[in-house]
């Protein structure tokens, strides 16, 4: 009775056994959504229920306030970008054994470590200009959150540069290669690798705290939101819309972040 | 077993915060429930029980007047300057740029407020563009926020506000004003919860007897109202934001007759460029368009009725 193609057919037990762990997941995933779409979905009956919710505004309102979101990535984008070179001068100069540029970084860090964004966005805003620096509001808050996160990010690639194993820049050196071409060649772009998913991460948690600026006016998502309910009294459902385009954009960078991990990790042999 | 002992916590993070509930729901019962045993003998007008509390959105000169100590004040007499044609004062700077930068924030209908399709309208817009277009130049608007521009020190970020500001002594320090262009009554408002209907309902004096609490606008003061926030039973603002916030539906009446007349003038800052020209041709312009009707006209479409004639401010 075997034909020639069953013998490439696992055996029954272990088909068996395949068979019902694809249906556990099938299953676990089944539950998931189900948990997801009752909870989002009471959350919104619940809110509904307030009789405070009028979707003819939203609707109308939504395009407005969604447009903001180019502002918020935008500004995002351009700020990873600075903070991350901010950071690797940061981590070269926290592991230098040059007093002064230790001491420089050390305070940048602390500095800003410990103070709220808040009160940096503020102070680049309003306090600059009375020293003859002034910003616009875009250019202020995209130094203010480069600045913030590149402290934070100092750390991070600190840690990363630290991490690539001390052999291979003892090989380097060994190959007679002079102390700043084993940092650009052979340590940072191991470095980049293993705080790439930090890098990913900071990003995210930047989408969220790029609110703040819509205080010294810049005109993203957060901006939108207020002054498009505030004119109708309908902040709770501006609110709503900004809320569901942050959860929205955090969502979708972090599946490429997710994907951006699992190819890093390749890599990892 | 790990999950289960993680499953054990919910019930018991349920519990805590239902007891913190019950706990803050009581406090506003006991004290009413005192308070209605100590007031049955009281006869006449029922005094409302609402907390000596006035909530206030970001406008310095509603929180002057609840501190007892508003100082309404006058423009300053404006002359002719005597150096015409200097290159260096302002509006030799703005027709060299061929474009006014005017401050606005979009947060007060209905002075400046968005459009769905993200263009600022308004009375504040309109002013702002007719003294533009009288000055032969382009208007560009700037959105910082509302005490970003009543503190002064523009950085020269923009040139002047329209923005309905109040003329105080304390602002002509650090700006310059024009004659006002229109005037604005301040007004009281209570929730309809609170059963306030007059202010002799008040249990307290005002101004001088309640405190201010601070929202970020006028419109956050309605609408933590609406979400049935009893700390917030008193609101002030100008009577036309509270006409809108009544005709939006938001469950407030308004209280007395209004409390006192702003002056509202276009400004610019004392720290920026001399402007002497600027202010004396500005203030002609808003002269100009209180006398050929622009700016009635303007009030009664914006506001539905004239604004523009000072009522005597009473403080």
């Amino acid at each position: 009775m075997t034909t020639p193609s069953a013998t490439i057919q696992p055996p029954p037990l272990l088909a068996e056994i395949i068979e019902s762990q694809r249906q556990r997941r099938r299953w676990f995933r089944g539950q998931f959504a189900l948990v997801w779409v009752a909870l989002v979905g009471a959350l919104l009956a619940a809110l509904w229920a307030t009789d405070n919710i009028d979707t003819e505004w939203m609707v109308t309102w939504a395009p407005f306030i969604v447009g903001g979101a180019g502002t918020t990535i935008l500004v995002c984008v351009i700020s990873i970008v600075l903070a991350t070179l901010l950071a690797i001068f940061g981590a070269i100069a926290r592991m230098s054994s040059n007093a002064i540029l230790f001491a420089i970084s050390s305070l940048y860090v602390s500095l800003v470590r410990g103070t709220p964004l808040l009160v940096q966005i503020y102070f680049i805003f309003f306090a600059l200009p009375q020293m003859g620096i002034r910003l616009d509001a875009v250019p202020a808050g995209i130094l203010a959150l480069s600045f913030n996160y590149g402290a934070y990010m100092t750390e991070i690639f600190r840690a990363g540069i630290q991490a690539v194993p001390g052999g291979q820049r003892e090989a380097a050196q060994a190959l007679g290669m002079p102390e700043a071409l084993v940092m650009r060649r052979v340590v940072l772009p191991q470095a980049v690798r293993i705080v790439i998913p930090a890098i990913g991460n900071d990003f995210i948690a930047m989408i969220k705290d790029s609110a703040l600026i819509s205080t010294i006016a810049v005109q993203e998502l957060l901006w939108r939101a207020q002054r498009a309910g505030t004119r109708d009294f309908k902040t709770l459902q501006a609110l709503l819309i900004a809320a569901a385009v942050y959860w929205l954009l955090t969502i979708i960078f972090s599946y490429f972040q997710d994907r951006l991990e699992q190819r890093m990790a390749r890599g990892d042999r | 077993m790990f999950n289960m002992r993680r499953l054990a916590l919910l019930p018991a993070a349920a519990l805590i915060l239902a007891a913190c509930q019950s706990g803050s729901g009581e406090s506003p019962d006991a004290s009413a429930s005192a308070d209605a045993s100590a007031n049955p003998t009281e006869s006449g007008h029922g005094m409302a029980d609402v907390p000596n509390v006035v909530c206030v959105g970001e406008a310095t000169t509603y929180l002057d007047w609840l501190a007892g100590d508003l100082a309404i004040s006058e423009a300053d007499p404006i002359e002719e300057p005597s150096d015409a044609g200097n290159p260096d004062d302002l509006l030799a700077l703005i027709k060299e740029r061929g474009e006014i930068r005017v401050s606005t924030d979009p947060n007060y209908a209905p002075q400046s407020f968005v459009e769905p399709d993200g263009s600022f309208v308004g009375f504040d817009i309109d002013v702002a563009t007719e003294i533009a277009e009288r000055l032969g130049v382009d208007v560009k608007f700037e959105t910082p926020d509302w005490d970003a521009i009543t503190a002064g020190n523009w950085s020269e970020r923009w040139d002047i506000s329209v923005g309905s500001m109040t003329i105080t002594e304390d602002r002509k320090e650090i700006l310059s004003f024009t004659q006002p262009y229109y005037y604005t009554p301040a007004q009281l408002a209570a929730s309809t919860a609170s059963g306030v209907t007059g202010v002799e309902d008040l249990p307290f004096e005002l101004p001088g007897g309640a405190e201010a609490t601070t929202l970020p606008t006028d419109a956050n003061c309605a609408e933590a109202i609406r979400a049935g926030r009893e700390e917030f039973a008193l609101w002030i603002s100008s009577s036309t934001t509270v006409q809108g916030a009544i005709d939006e539906g938001v469950p407030i009446i308004a209280v007395g007759d209004p409390v006192f007349a702003e002056p509202l003038s276009v400004a610019i800052d004392k720290s920026g460029p001399p402007h002497d020209e600027l202010l004396y041709e500005i203030n002609n312009i808003i002269g100009e368009m209180h006398d050929d009707g622009t700016l009635t006209e303007l009030s009664n479409e914006w506001y539905g009725l004239d604004l523009t004639e000072g009522t005597a401010s009473s403080e």
